[in-house]
């Protein structure tokens, strides 16, 4: 079985029900029983009748402890298929670094660019899903359009959508804000299978469970079902917007994006910085800021409050 | 515990032992122990269309010692109303069991009209109440008016649909275990649901479908029917909502049969009581029960209620003359 006989979503392989629709995925036939009779499962080592073990999650032998080995619950953190390569090398991820430590702008440090000190230069290769699914989504929201003595009049429609290359981060090691300043700068054209060419440093696990992962896939869709299906509510202002997706066809790809992960220090204290891997103009991180100047801001703040406070008061 | 549509058990078959040969009575069981030889025999028998063979099955996942300290938990955390005798109960019966069950799931559209609240504020112009003598604010009797912003509701009709999947609904098909004690134990882990095979239940008890499908279907029907009436409260826009109407058609209607884990306990705390029926989810250690309650601590506690009241009526108003 390859997909879904509901929903005509794409099965993996262990998979018991569909991940969308919850229908079971149809098992092959039991064997057949010609004359019903009481059996007896035996362990292999010593030949006594055994039965199940929670604790090894499998039938056991009381006797000799030797578990018999059976199907598990499929439930397994899931491995990339496909990688976007490299086109940013270590010299120019480093010399894209300097660049941007150098344009922090003016609250920054002045002697930043040249104090701060590359701990490490990594290449890595992120975890992320790719999503396409086709959905007839339902949705409920208040708007403008039509209001009477309220601001907000109910509005309610249906519409099919076609969702195409969401992609959702499944990484643990970089922040969900960072994946998404990432994102839109990737070249999804140089997709390979991960098999197919080596990659240039680690790939991040897919530490996310196969369960879970579906869950946080459902909700990417549903965020980005509201969002487009804005377009669809009459009126300039909204608010209250509710969606409810039949999700069809669905297929779920498991991606690794390219960034290097720069670990730098600046007087003594370590900031993290991302480059793009395919993207070198693209660099996103923490960097200290100027306490002195922050000061001096506020300082000039307060001045000014309080010489407008005073010019108030002086004109009555 | 044993409701009206419950159907009768299956037929008992007898089957000789798998180790000593000994007659072995299978009576509404998959499974039986020989009380001869204590070899943990089970029995396939061809799949009927009143007692299926389970598709997939949820495991133990801890053993009878782990029930019992789960249990001990549970009846210590009791509130103060229940029986006191219940933290000294001891346990005469505990068997894990393999309950049978329908998973359910379906398509659902529903269309649905109602009334959407929308708040709005107003400004509103009301005569004060005047001060007395020494108010500030007019004389005695003289109109005085205030400008107050109240908020009111506009309601507005509003037509529409909602689409989904019901999934992930549960109803015992056990005439031993009603669905309202299922339900208590809920939810289980589904992410760990596996193919049923004979070696995930032999050497448990594992009981026979006994409940209609026809009426499970119904049962499951009905409860995600409620479900979408839930969600569909949350989906509505607005402040608020009235006179909500659906309608909704299911499609695509699935009913799996299951195993689900369960301890089922028999827990004594008086002699001149009928034992406690406590069940354990046997997969996350959920513990439902119904717990006996202590009538002298009601009574107290309402008669301390009604002196409280008593006493602050009058120390408010003063002590009758």
């Amino acid at each position: 079985v390859t997909a879904c006989a509901r929903c005509e979503t794409a099965l993996e392989p262990g998979d018991l029900r569909c991940a969308i629709c919850a229908l079971p995925v149809p098992a092959a036939a039991p064997p057949a029983v010609a004359e019903p009779r009481a059996q007896l499962l035996r362990c292999r080592d010593c030949g006594a009748a055994i039965g199940f073990s929670p604790e090894a999650s499998a039938p056991r032998c009381g006797f000799c402890g030797q578990a018999m080995a059976i199907e598990q619950p499929i439930d397994p953190p899931e491995a990339a298929q496909l990688h976007l390569p490299f086109t940013v090398d270590r010299a120019a991820a480093e010399a894209a670094m300097r660049c941007w430590l150098a344009g922090r702008g003016w609250f920054a440090p002045r002697a930043l660019a040249s104090e701060a000190v590359l701990e490490s230069l990594t290449p890595l290769s992120w975890a992320a899903w790719r999503v396409q699914a086709e959905a007839l989504v339902a949705w409920a929201a208040d708007s403008d359009a039509g209001a009477e003595r309220s601001a907000w009049a109910p509005h309610a429609g249906q519409v099919p959508l076609v969702f195409r290359d969401i992609v959702v981060p499944a990484s643990r090691g970089l922040r969900h804000a960072e994946c998404r300043r990432l994102l839109p700068y990737y070249d999804w054209s140089t997709a390979i299978a991960v098999d197919r060419e080596p990659l240039l440093g680690a790939i991040e696990r897919f530490d996310i469970l196969r369960s879970a992962a579906r869950r946080t896939v459902q909700a990417a869709i549903e965020a980005t079902a509201r969002v487009r299906i804005q377009p669809h509510i009459p009126g300039r202002r909204y608010r209250n917007v509710r969606v409810a997706c039949l999700v069809e066809r669905q297929t779920t790809e498991r991606v690794a994006l390219p960034a290097w992960i720069l670990i730098y220090h600046y007087r003594g204290t370590a900031y993290r910085a991302l480059v793009h891997g395919q993207r070198a103009d693209r660099v996103h991180g923490r960097a200290p800021l100027d306490r002195r100047k922050l000061a001096l801001l506020v300082g000039l703040v307060g001045l000014v409050g309080l010489a407008a406070a005073i010019a108030k008061l002086a004109l009555g | 515990m044993v409701d009206a549509s419950a159907t009768a058990l299956p037929d008992a078959a007898t089957f000789a032992c798998g180790q000593c040969g000994a007659s072995l009575r299978f009576a509404g069981v998959r499974t039986e122990a020989c009380p001869y030889c204590a070899s943990p025999n089970f029995v396939e028998r061809p799949a009927r269309a009143r007692s299926p063979r389970p598709g997939l099955v949820i495991a133990f996942a801890a053993d009878a010692a782990r029930a019992r300290q789960q249990l001990a938990g549970w009846l210590g955390s009791r509130s103060w109303f229940a029986d006191a005798r219940l933290r000294r109960a001891r346990v005469e019966d505990l068997r894990g069991v393999y309950v049978p069950a329908y998973l359910y799931s379906a398509v659902a559209h529903t269309e649905y009209t109602a009334s959407i609240g929308e708040h709005y504020t107003e400004i509103e112009m009301r005569p004060m109440r005047p001060m007395g003598e020494t108010g500030e604010i007019g004389e005695i009797g003289e109109p005085v008016t205030e400008a107050r912003r109240v908020t009111r509701t506009e309601y507005r009709p509003l037509a529409g649909r909602h689409v989904g999947y019901v999934t992930d609904v549960l109803v015992s098909a056990s005439t031993g275990l009603a669905a309202a004690e299922l339900a208590a134990l809920e939810p289980f882990e589904l992410g760990q649901l596996r193919r049923y095979a004979p070696a995930l239940v032999t050497g448990w008890i594992a009981e026979e479908f006994s409940r209609e499908p026809d009426g499970c279907r119904r049962a499951s029907r009905e409860a995600a029917l409620d479900e979408i009436a839930l969600e569909l409260r949350r989906f509505l826009p607005g402040d608020s909502h009235c006179d909500l109407a659906w309608r909704t058609t299911v499609e695509w209607e699935s009913l799996e049969p299951i195993l689900v884990p369960v301890w089922v306990l028999a827990v004594r705390y008086r002699d001149d009581r009928p034992a406690l029926r406590v069940v354990i989810n046997g997969q996350t250690g959920a513990v439902a029960g119904r717990v006996p309650w202590t009538a002298w601590k009601i009574a107290a506690a309402i008669a301390l209620a009604v002196l409280a009241v008593a006493a602050v009526l009058v120390v408010w108003h003063g002590a009758p003359p």
